[in-house]
């Protein structure tokens, strides 16, 4: 996802592999993947442990779509990007190397994704994402989670949650640090994706930050505490509480036209609830998916889903082992 | 200054104690630390309340004592106005050992004098323009507050279907509720007030059980948001809250026990209702009067049983220290009570 953000001053060192071992060059060829997402089940305001307000979110990991990165080490300066002009992705392969030691270290990066731009699926944090993986690779070197998402938030302004894959937390998306692990992994569900009516895409680096007023600030207060709870108790319901509710926040702010006509299918078939990308077109319908005929459920909503007219319709599975009928 | 601050934090965090297996507690050592210090963290943002300022608010009760050691960890003046009928001589030297100016206006009538006590305040505000009220009865920061409450909730119990506390200013119950109530649509708030209190249309008079209740309406009451209204006289609370000590360890004050007596009926008549009841504070300070055999001997009617259920009143209606009563308030306003029963709230002044 990629929200504006202040830019930052340049990379800074306190990150940096301050033992400044050498690395043995020259460096290998290097691949890095990073998934995609689906949104958001939270995106709010939140305090952290210096009482102060951050922005954050708690990410909905897709992870049968991929962004691939290839990271060629060659003996000429700086990083050339295939496709061309990826600025963001060669600033956090820069980055990287000069992370992990390596001084004026050059090479040519390939990136293969079929993550659609400009919906919510975090296209852009994937691609960046595999790239930093991809030179960490190139250089034998596996980076910590809380690392690869401190570059990549440097690297283009705001992140989201993907560096740290499946595991549940929440994020502060212009920092690029966890606000707070839940600890574990997110309870078992089933999404029927799809994309708002209009289906245009959206422009994130455009929009407008969304002004939180005292009282949301303290439902989202509230709602991350559901959310740890979800995440303790695996109990997909809270889940979809939680996430219908910051969709219905997400409303105020980045309406969806078609989003109360969601809430109503949503209902109707029983589901835990319904999430949204907070900047991008996509809805998401949850269901339990260890629920009995949960997988059945997920192909009648997504038929429904479909007569309706939504676009982009993905059936697919959080921490689930259920077997998907697309 | 962090330290205090960490501390305070911890200070205001409640313990939950599950009373029955499908009734919590959340028990408070000094819950309005919680509205206190989350009034005087936004009045440092916003600059309403600059280094070393000053801080005044008409109280008689705890919040006075959370503000003054939020107060005196942080280094504000501080001036607590209340009423020379109802000030607590050990109360009162708490305080001031934290620095507070206690500031007792005389109060003749001994209704606790609100009026003559806010005409003090606003002459100081207006000859000391910078110092910063909290306005614990009207912010609505009060009821903000409580959104740290709702959270240690779900994140203790999950899902919660009924929620019981007393009112006083409206603040905990409110707000608590509120949060609550956006996640969980069908919750149940059941309000714990006390005879000849006004808060739910009863006609003012002299009240035994202090800490609940009020003889003025703060705006943090929200009629429309409560399912059901009980009062609790002095004497049940007061044997409430010594059975919880008795059974369940637990040394709460007179008002946790109403709160706790409300609670516990709902909850044996409601198997399958998750339902959480806040308690707002410790006993300590009671032990002189409701911790104290000698004092309660001198009580009319003590000594009593806890009682099983309450008293449907079908119009609203002041009763006696050893009576609970309830009424169906239905989420309605105020004024839409008092209208049904104008004719019969009158005849019972």
């Amino acid at each position: 996802m990629t929200q504006r953000g202040t830019p930052r001053s340049g990379y800074q060192t306190n990150w940096s592999n301050t033992n400044n071992e050498n690395i043995a060059l020259p460096l290998k060829v290097g691949v890095g993947r990073a998934h995609a997402h689906h949104g958001e089940f939270l995106q709010g305001v939140f305090e952290g442990d210096d009482g102060r307000l951050y922005r954050g979110l708690v990410t909905l990991p897709l992870t049968s779509q991929e962004s691939l990165a290839t990271f060629w080490p060659d003996e000429r300066d700086g990083i050339r990007t295939r496709p061309a002009n990826r600025t963001k992705a060669a600033r956090a392969a820069a980055l990287t190397l000069e992370h992990i030691g390596i001084a004026g270290g050059g090479g040519e990066l390939t990136i293969e994704s079929p993550i659609l731009i400009g919906h919510g699926y975090g296209s852009s944090t994937a691609d960046v994402i595999a790239s930093i993986r991809a030179v960490a690779a190139a250089a034998g070197v596996t980076l910590r989670q809380s690392t690869v998402a401190r570059l990549a938030v440097t690297a283009e302004g705001a992140s989201d949650a993907i560096a740290y894959s499946d595991q549940a937390l929440l994020f502060a998306h212009r920092e690029g640090r966890a606000i707070e692990h839940f600890g574990g992994e997110f309870p078992p569900l089933l999404v029927v994706g799809f994309r708002d009516g209009s289906g245009r895409p959206i422009d994130t680096l455009r929009m407008r930050r969304a002004r939180y007023d005292s009282e949301e600030i303290g439902v989202f207060r509230v709602l991350r505490g559901l959310a740890y709870r979800s995440i303790k108790q695996q109990d997909p319901r809270l889940l979809g509480r939680v996430a219908t509710m910051s969709a219905l926040i997400s409303q105020r702010h980045l309406p969806k036209a078609s989003f109360s006509a969601v809430l109503d299918i949503a209902r109707d078939h029983d589901a835990c609830g319904v999430q949204v990308a907070h900047s991008g077109t996509l809805i998401g319908i949850l269901l339990d998916a260890v629920a009995p005929g949960a997988a059945k459920r997920a192909a009648e909503l997504a038929k429904k889903v479909g007569g309706v007219g939504f676009k982009g319709i993905h059936t697919f599975a959080v921490n689930a082992e259920a077997r998907i009928i697309q | 200054m962090t330290a205090g601050v960490d501390y305070l934090r911890a200070y205001e965090t409640p313990r939950f104690a599950q009373l029955a297996p499908n009734l919590t507690a959340a028990c408070f050592s000094l819950m309005k630390l919680m509205p206190a210090r989350f009034m005087v963290d936004r009045a440092e943002a916003s600059g309403r309340l600059e280094r070393e300022g000053h801080i005044i608010e008409t109280t008689s009760g705890t919040f006075g004592l959370a503000i003054a050691l939020l107060a005196a960890v942080r280094g504000y003046g501080l001036t607590l106005v209340t009423a020379s009928s109802l000030v607590d001589l050990k109360l009162k030297r708490r305080l001031e050992h934290l620095g507070a100016k206690v500031v007792a206006i005389d109060d003749p009538q001994g209704d606790g004098n609100q009026r003559g006590r806010l005409q003090y305040l606003q002459k100081t505000l207006q000859d000391n323009p910078d110092t910063y009220w909290p306005r614990q009865y009207d912010s609505p920061e009060n009821r903000l507050a409580y959104a740290r409450l709702a959270d240690l909730v779900v994140r203790s119990l999950g899902r919660v279907d009924c929620l019981v506390g007393c009112v006083g200013t409206g603040g905990s119950l409110c707000g608590t509720g509120g949060f609550l109530r956006e996640i969980f649509p069908d919750l149940r708030i059941i309000a714990v007030d006390t005879h000849r209190s006004m808060l739910f249309g009863q006609p003012v008079g002299r009240r035994m059980l202090r800490g609940l209740g009020n003889s003025v309406l703060p705006d943090n009451v929200r009629h429309e948001m409560i399912d059901d209204i009980h009062w609790v006289g002095a004497l049940p609370a007061y044997a409430m809250a010594h059975g919880l000590f008795r059974d369940q360890g637990l040394f709460m004050g007179p008002t946790s026990g109403a709160a706790a007596l409300v609670a516990a009926w709902f909850a044996r008549k409601n198997p399958e209702a998750s339902t959480l009841v806040i308690m707002p504070d410790e006993g300590h300070r009671h032990s002189d009067t409701a911790y104290n055999p000698e004092w309660l001997a001198n009580l009319k009617d003590w000594p009593i049983s806890i009682p099983g259920e309450p008293t449907s009143l079908e119009r609203i209606r002041p009763a006696g220290e050893t009576a609970w009563t309830r009424f169906p308030w239905n989420r309605q306003t105020l004024g839409s009570v008092l209208a049904e029963f104008d004719g019969s709230l009158r005849e019972d002044r």
